[in-house]
């Protein structure tokens, strides 16, 4: 009985999404009204770059009327004057009031008096539930610095492909970003299109455009935004107590703060990020071509589990050459815990494979 | 268990409803699929002869004309093959090309005579905006062994897009269209559509960046509405070349407002500087689109062809000004250096590393400098050439003219009468080409090719102030009479615009407002150069300039009009002089005596 419930449960979700599907070819209304809407609530970002393939160029999102813009908290704001085009052609300069590194996320001020732009509000947007997989999403942006001054920004549209937690890991593909992401099936995510809009195709602010992001293993690129009311943890001292304190911040309140200067600085956590344990000491990295020999193992370690032993020589990591202990460390920081990896060493004259299950890091160091 | 029951109702109510929903969706679905059918056979793939690499391309006329690249078919040469989405692989041949614009027009040829191949209709690209959605057809990655179209559909992300030429100044795409429809290497030259099945750009490049050339989101056609003006150039074979001002710019931020784009540089041979063009002005609109960026003003030059006249509004201090500026050209060197020896003007067949004419299609191919493929130059004349002669048979009248009637000059407060001659004086075995003008009492005879040249150029304007109307009246009774015996050039032009002045020769409004389309040919008699404007309408003369150099220089502009029947053939009663941008006269012609 159950089990025919949940296949009825299970039809009727399929009937479900099958509608949504519809509806969504149902989508091809044009959409220029909402695209020249959203146009004049974004500016296009000049600053630093344009060297080690990093554009010059950004996208931003106004978020008041007197200039506050949100947009990618990344290398193009590292100047004193940032330089502002908005939807009609005017230019100003802009100043970084407040960043969020945990969010990925700056607001910057337009440096005049004024009160009279077009922007995106957030009242009531913290407790709007996420988008959904499937969704259909429009993204704005200056990719590639397309647009100048009244030029219009580009607009593409897709849909949202899933609704998950990005975990970009160091060796793989380092996010700037960890939480819960929206990943496209368009290809939003080009040069200065980070601090772009994602929005439904009523126009309304879904989410932020996140940087190019490129998984160094498959060589291929995902398309993400932050969206707005997603939370992430982020750290501040407390100065009283004298430590630090955990909250919990989204896009919403980090605006939502920072426009009545009310957001506190935090401190960028540092990732635990040492990737899976293996327990094997090397001998000391003298040059830049040190062999991976094995100094020490740690006691009941996965490397001492899997029988080396001091001396051995490593050459292999699953099948790939590694005839530097650099080249080792590289290797197994792609792994995570659990994995089973396949190590060949050379002791004497023998070749020797070895299955070695890898752990997570233990809590305090085994041995030293 | 229970309590699963209403939240299955609840889904069971909103499925009902989103299936109650796709009537709508459907037959949007079903209109889209219509187009698509609708269009695809008019899809072309194309391929070097052998199949080596290729591209699409669109047919947009029953008799087998079809857009592509510039980039598709440089490497194909000027024969290629076509193959069509019901299989069939035609021979083709390329008409003419717009490097800069990236833009090929080429000829399928069909299997018997008086085939009809299908077409699609040009779009306006104009109407175009962020947002509208897209077709894209074409054979990305050459996947399609069968000819079939590849169909992608996607949003218009941008319009009226710049994107700088890629490599030695050619492929430059102005006022483009940009879309996230994906395009992959093979979609080169094919069409862009728009919902109701119209080319609206084709298809030619996309920003590519670190991920390689495949489709980014990022994409790029040609507007259909440049093509349009270049349309005229394509069919006529030429190797045709972009505009340029002659007139360096940049847009200023003053005080962090909007942009103001100002002159920085102008040519002295630039035909906007004697118009009045000078540096600092702040050029306010080009061809009727206002200017606020330089990506504005490389748009709106980068869409019209070399030499086409465009109307410029300019602003200093409080003044605003519209000017009629003849554009320059942007491939070419304006000035001819005559320190190089003169080379034979044929390029060697099969230029090295392309393949020359081959197949079937090669006895429509001729080779000439200047032309994509001079064999339709001769065509695309001799067709306008006899659609003029419904105007009349000029051919019998070949010897002295004789035209009277009034003229009112520019600073006369009457009109006086004029006698204007057009004769052959015997002189001996051979004749004298000679023009008697006679304005009120005073009588001016021109020898129209007196021996030597140098000296006599300025003095061969004349009468005073008219740029050479008395040599013009000459020219054109040659050209009429004797065709293009006599010439040492006669070519085929593109398209172009044509601004007759009104008939009170009043200064108008808007130049925009008297614009006329004319199909063109350019003749060189001695070193007459004439410009000839055919209303594309009913192939009527309306006009010639006339310059005596090849550059820097104003012509004698003469405005036909007032066309009345002479013994069955129809002339120009009214003739309105211009030079220098100024009216020199109006002849008003009462009566024509033609042996």
């Amino acid at each position: 009985m159950t089990r025919i419930f949940t296949y009825t449960c299970k039809f009727a979700l399929a009937c479900c999404v099958i509608g949504i599907a519809a509806t969504n070819v149902a989508a091809q209304a044009p959409v220029t009204g909402v695209v020249g809407d959203v146009n004049k609530r974004m500016v296009k970002l000049f600053g630093i770059g344009g060297f080690k393939n990093l554009p010059s160029y950004g996208s931003g999102i106004l978020v008041s009327a007197k200039g506050h813009i949100l947009t990618v908290n990344n290398h193009i704001l590292n100047t004193p004057g940032i330089l502002v085009h908005l939807y009609d052609g005017r230019q100003y300069q802009a100043k970084v009031l407040v960043r969020e590194p945990e969010l990925d996320v700056a607001l910057l001020k337009i440096d005049e008096e004024i009160n009279f732009l077009p922007h995106f509000t957030f009242e009531g947007a913290a407790t709007k539930p996420l988008a959904e997989n499937g969704d259909w999403i429009l993204a704005f942006s200056n990719q590639f610095k397309i647009a100048l001054r009244d030029e219009p920004m580009s607009v593409q549209r897709g849909v949202i492909m899933s609704v998950a937690d990005l975990r970009g890991r160091r060796g793989v593909f380092d996010a700037p970003y960890a939480g819960e992401a929206y990943f496209l099936d368009v290809i939003a995510c080009n040069p200065g299109a980070a601090g772009g809009v994602l929005t439904n195709r009523k126009g309304e602010l879904l989410g932020v455009l996140g940087r190019e992001l490129k998984s160094t293993s498959t060589n291929t690129w995902v398309n993400y935004a932050v969206p707005i009311q997603a939370t992430v943890e982020v750290q501040r001292l407390d100065v009283k107590a004298g430590k630090t304190v955990t909250n919990k911040e989204s896009i919403v309140t980090f605006v939502q703060k920072a426009l009545v200067g009310k957001y506190e600085a935090t401190v960028k956590a540092k990732r635990e990020d040492k990737g899976a344990y293996h327990g094997i000491t090397l001998v000391v990295n003298a040059v830049s071509s040190t062999p991976p020999y094995v100094e020490e193992l740690a006691q009941g370690s996965p490397a001492a589990l899997a029988g080396l032993q001091p001396d051995d020589l490593i050459l292999y990591v699953d099948g790939e050459s590694v005839p530097t202990i650099k080249n080792f460390r590289e290797a197994i920081k792609a792994y995570e815990p659990g994995r089973e990896v396949t190590i060949q060493f050379q002791r004497g004259n023998q070749l020797i494979s070895a299955k070695m299950k890898l752990t997570a890091q233990p809590k305090a160091p085994v041995s030293k | 268990m229970r309590r699963y029951l209403p939240a299955v109702a609840a889904l069971f109510v909103f499925t009902s409803l989103a299936v109650a929903q796709p009537p709508m969706a459907l037959k949007q679905e079903a209109d889209r699929v219509a187009v698509i059918a609708r269009v695809k056979p008019t899809v072309v793939a194309v391929f070097a002869r052998g199949g080596q690499g290729g591209g699409t391309g669109v047919l947009i006329s029953d008799d087998g004309y079809a857009l592509t690249n510039f980039h598709v078919v440089a490497p194909t040469g000027p024969t290629m093959q076509c193959g069509l989405a019901d299989g069939v692989l035609y021979d083709g041949v390329l008409v003419g090309w717009d490097k800069i614009g990236d833009v090929a027009l080429i000829k399928l040829l069909p299997k018997k005579q008086g085939q009809k191949f299908p077409f699609s209709q040009m779009g306006n690209s104009d109407l175009v905006r962020e947002g509208d959605w897209s077709i894209a057809m074409g054979n990305p990655f050459l996947l399609a062994t069968d000819f079939t179209p590849t169909v992608t559909f996607g949003l218009v992300s941008g319009v009226h897009r710049y994107q700088p030429p890629a490599g030695s100044g050619l492929l430059e795409y102005t006022d483009c269209i940009q879309i996230d429809t994906s395009i992959n290497p093979g979609n080169s030259g094919g069409p862009l559509f728009n919902l109701k099945g119209e080319v609206i750009g084709i298809n030619g490049r996309g920003s590519f960046d670190k991920r390689g050339r495949i489709n980014s989101g990022v994409g790029y056609a040609i507007s259909i509405n440049q093509i349009k003006n270049f349309m005229g150039h394509l069919r006529a074979g030429l190797d045709s070349d972009h505009a340029s001002l002659g007139a360096l710019v940049r847009t200023e931020a003053e005080g962090f407002g909007i942009g103001k784009t100002n002159v920085t540089t102008i040519l002295d041979e630039a035909d906007a500087a004697r118009r009045g063009l000078q540096v600092d002005d702040q050029i306010v609109s080009f061809a009727d689109r206002l200017i606020s960026s330089d990506n504005h003003y490389k748009n709106v030059v980068g869409i019209f062809p070399r030499g086409w006249r465009v109307p410029l509004v300019y602003s200093r201090g409080d003044t605003r000004k519209e000017i009629l500026v003849r554009l320059m050209g942007a491939q070419r060197k304006e000035i001819p250096d005559t320190t190089k020896p003169k080379v034979d003007p044929k390029p060697p067949k099969g230029l090295p590393g392309k393949k020359g004419p081959q197949g079937p299609a090669a006895k429509f191919y001729v080779a000439r400098a200047g032309f994509a493929n001079y064999y339709f130059n001769k065509l695309e004349k001799e067709n306008l050439l006899a659609a003029f002669k419904k105007n009349g048979d000029f051919s019998t009248v070949g010897g002295d003219w004789k035209l009277e009637g009034k003229i009112r000059l520019l600073k006369a407060n009457f009109p006086s009468d004029f006698v204007a001659e057009i004769k052959d004086i015997k002189v001996g075995a051979s004749e004298k080409p000679t023009v008697i003008l006679k304005i009120g009492a005073f009588a001016d005879t021109l020898d129209i090719f007196p021996g030597d040249k140098e000296v006599e150029i300025s003095k061969r304007r004349m009468p005073k102030g008219s740029g050479g109307f008395m040599p013009a009246l000459y020219v054109w009774k040659h050209f009429l009479t004797k065709g293009e015996v006599g010439l040492s050039e006669c070519i085929r032009g593109g398209t172009e615009p044509f601004y007759p002045p009104p008939t009170d020769n009043s200064v108008p409004k808007e130049w925009a407002k008297q614009r006329v389309d004319t199909e063109v040919i350019t003749s060189t008699m001695g070193n007459y150069k004439t410009k000839w404007f055919y209303a594309k309408t009913d192939q009527k003369l309306l006009g010639f300039e006339l310059r005596m150099q090849e550059y820097n220089e104003d012509p004698c502009e003469v405005y036909f009009s007032d066309y009345r029947a002479v013994s069955g053939r129809q002339l120009p009663h009214r003739m309105q002089v211009y030079y220098e941008g100024v009216h020199y006269g109006t002849f008003t012609i009462t009566s024509y005596n033609l042996k």
